[in-house]
């Protein structure tokens, strides 16, 4: 029964991290960018929320309806502003561009935030949890796969069934000939972006509920994010998804075989699979 | 065919960083005609169609397209004007459906004036039957000629009023050749001009009302396709100083 629970507790972590590699994914997917600054928008939406909950006095539900927009809004600005002129054959430019962006980032929400650790206090949604089978399950986590898995599918489904999905997917395929089409590359590019981040402000405000953040947390959320997409194949939505149930469920039961080894067997399952199966799980490729 | 063209380049030049692959080309386009350009490798027959449809940026000159100044429009605003391309080697949507490829350009298509008959899907599936059953299969699964079916299914979705076709024979067999150049007259009489890259000159010069060679980027011999010798042909190919062999 132990171990049940640690898995069940896993992929229930596991929800959050598909939150973070859902847009990650779906970044790389289009555009081949590895967004480095990931992490650090996860942070700087949540402190944007703690900071509007706090002036407002606004619950969770709000502060989502609030910075869902702003991370759209952060997201086109970034690719309009920044990322398009980054973006072709040479990862390396957007890689400089989004690490100049990590550290930026980093810097403003010092200065503007100081270096304490803040959380957002999400009511008795936290502390509450129900019985599943004799095995007991925090609402607020469950509440977080629920989201993920919803936001996984409806991505899937706008990617599969609607014209921005098409000239998405035919984007990533050639651009040249998606512009031939008639697909307006930037623009389709500039509206991934925004979707992404848009990921982060529901992601973020799950995180400070659950957890405490800080201006410099971003680099390890970028790490689970990365991990994530990797696990389950790079562009691969559900990928994203499923990397992040593992990564969840390798870091639950590590750290239940050992307190200290949680984090650490992540890395390895990690490992494992970029050693085994360098594509990813769920990639077609 | 004495109104004003369709397409009329004027003095372009286009080419890749210091590299000049058209020098100074003055081109037309009729409406409701067919052009067959050839030329030998590296002639910039590619270069030319990609700097009508904005893929490869003009250096000099004009390109006016339905009386509209067409050189300094983003590329994917051509679809729309009634401009498409079926690209060199297909470069189809991997992954994605022979359907989905085709409704990529269906979305962005060219809105017809009222009363003129459009291609849809259904029209696309009556003129190449075997797109219609395989619909629902990724294109990369599908065989060469019909991978080239959906190229041009493709184009013709957009709607447009100038068709252009970059090497649509390459890499396959006579008989599927021949399927897909009868093709041609069809589409012509449904109105659309066709201009056509071609290796094989006597395929070109059977399916075209009008033939021109580039050589080394410039167009060096024009005319009708029933009228021009195959020497005078052969000579404009290869340059002078070559015989016909
Ligand atoms: N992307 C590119 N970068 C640099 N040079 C190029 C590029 N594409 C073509 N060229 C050069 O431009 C010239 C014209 O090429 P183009 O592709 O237009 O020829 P083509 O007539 O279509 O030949 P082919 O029959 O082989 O398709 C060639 O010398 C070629 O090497
Ligand atoms: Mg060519």
């Amino acid at each position: 029964m132990k171990w049940v629970d640690a898995v069940i507790q896993g992929l229930l972590l596991g929800g959050l991290y598909a939150q973070y590699a859902i847009g990650m994914s779906l970044m790389f997917g289009v555009m081949r960018i590895v967004n480095i600054a990931h992490g650090d928008l996860v942070v700087l939406l949540a402190l944007i929320g703690i900071s509007l909950a706090a002036v407002f006095g606004l619950g969770p539900g709000y502060i989502i309806l609030i910075l869902v927009p702003i991370g759209a809004l952060i997201g086109w600005i970034l690719q309009r502003g920044i990322l398009n002129w980054a973006v072709g054959e040479d990862p390396l430019p957007s890689l400089i561009a989004t690490f100049g962006l990590s550290l930026a980032l980093q810097n403003f929400m010092l200065t503007v935030w100081q270096a304490d650790t803040r959380s957002l206090d999400a009511g008795p949604l936290v502390v509450q949890s129900v019985d599943l089978w004799s095995i007991r399950v925090g609402v607020l986590p469950l509440v977080i796969c629920g989201v993920a898995l919803f936001l996984t599918w409806a991505l899937h489904m706008v990617l599969k069934t609607t014209k921005f999905g098409r000239g998405l997917r035919a984007a990533a395929a050639d651009k040249d000939a998606a512009t031939l089409c008639g697909v307006d590359t930037k623009a389709i590019y500039a509206q991934a972006t925004a979707i992404a981040v848009a990921v982060l402000g529901i992601a973020a405000v799950f995180q400070a509920a659950r957890t405490t953040v800080a201006p410099s947390d971003g680099g390890a959320q970028l790490i689970y994010a990365f991990e994530a997409v990797i696990i389950g194949g790079m562009g691969s939505i559900w990928g994203a998804f499923v990397g992040g149930l593992i990564l969840g469920v390798a870091q639950v039961v590590g750290s239940r075989i050992d307190p200290g080894w949680g984090i650490l067997i992540g890395h390895l399952v990690f490992l494992l699979v970029l050693a085994w199966r360098p594509q990813g799980l769920l990639s077609r490729h | 065919m004495n109104s004003s063209p369709l397409l009329a380049a004027r003095a372009l030049s286009a080419g890749y960083g210091d590299f000049q692959a058209l020098f100074s080309v003055d081109f037309d386009v009729f409406a409701g005609e067919v052009v067959a350009l050839i030329g030998a490798n590296g002639a910039g027959k590619s270069t030319m169609l990609k700097s009508f449809v904005g893929l490869v940026p003009i250096r000099a000159g004009t390109v006016t397209f339905d009386g509209r100044d067409i050189s300094k429009m983003p590329a994917h605003a051509l679809a729309s004007q009634g401009l498409a391309l079926v690209p060199e080697g297909r470069r189809l949507f991997r992954g994605m459906t022979v359907e989905d490829n085709l409704r990529v350009a269906a979305d962005r298509a060219r809105r017809l004036p009222a009363g003129v008959p459009a291609w849809t899907l259904e029209r696309l599936y009556d003129l190449f039957p075997i797109l219609g059953e395989r619909r629902g299969q990724a294109v990369e699964k599908l065989s060469g000629g019909q991978q080239q079916m959906v190229a041009i299914g493709r184009a013709l979705i957009t709607q447009p009023k100038l068709l252009l076709c970059d090497e649509i024979s390459l890499g396959l067999a006579p008989r599927v050749i021949g399927e897909i150049y009868a093709m041609l007259p069809v589409i012509q009489q449904s109105g659309t001009a066709i201009l056509l890259v071609e290796q094989d000159v006597t395929l070109a010069s059977r399916s075209s009302n009008r033939i021109c060679c580039l050589l080394e980027g410039r167009i060096v011999l024009s005319g009708r396709s029933s009228e021009i010798s195959r020497e005078a042909i052969a000579k404009a190919y290869f340059g002078v100083g070559h015989e016909v062999g």
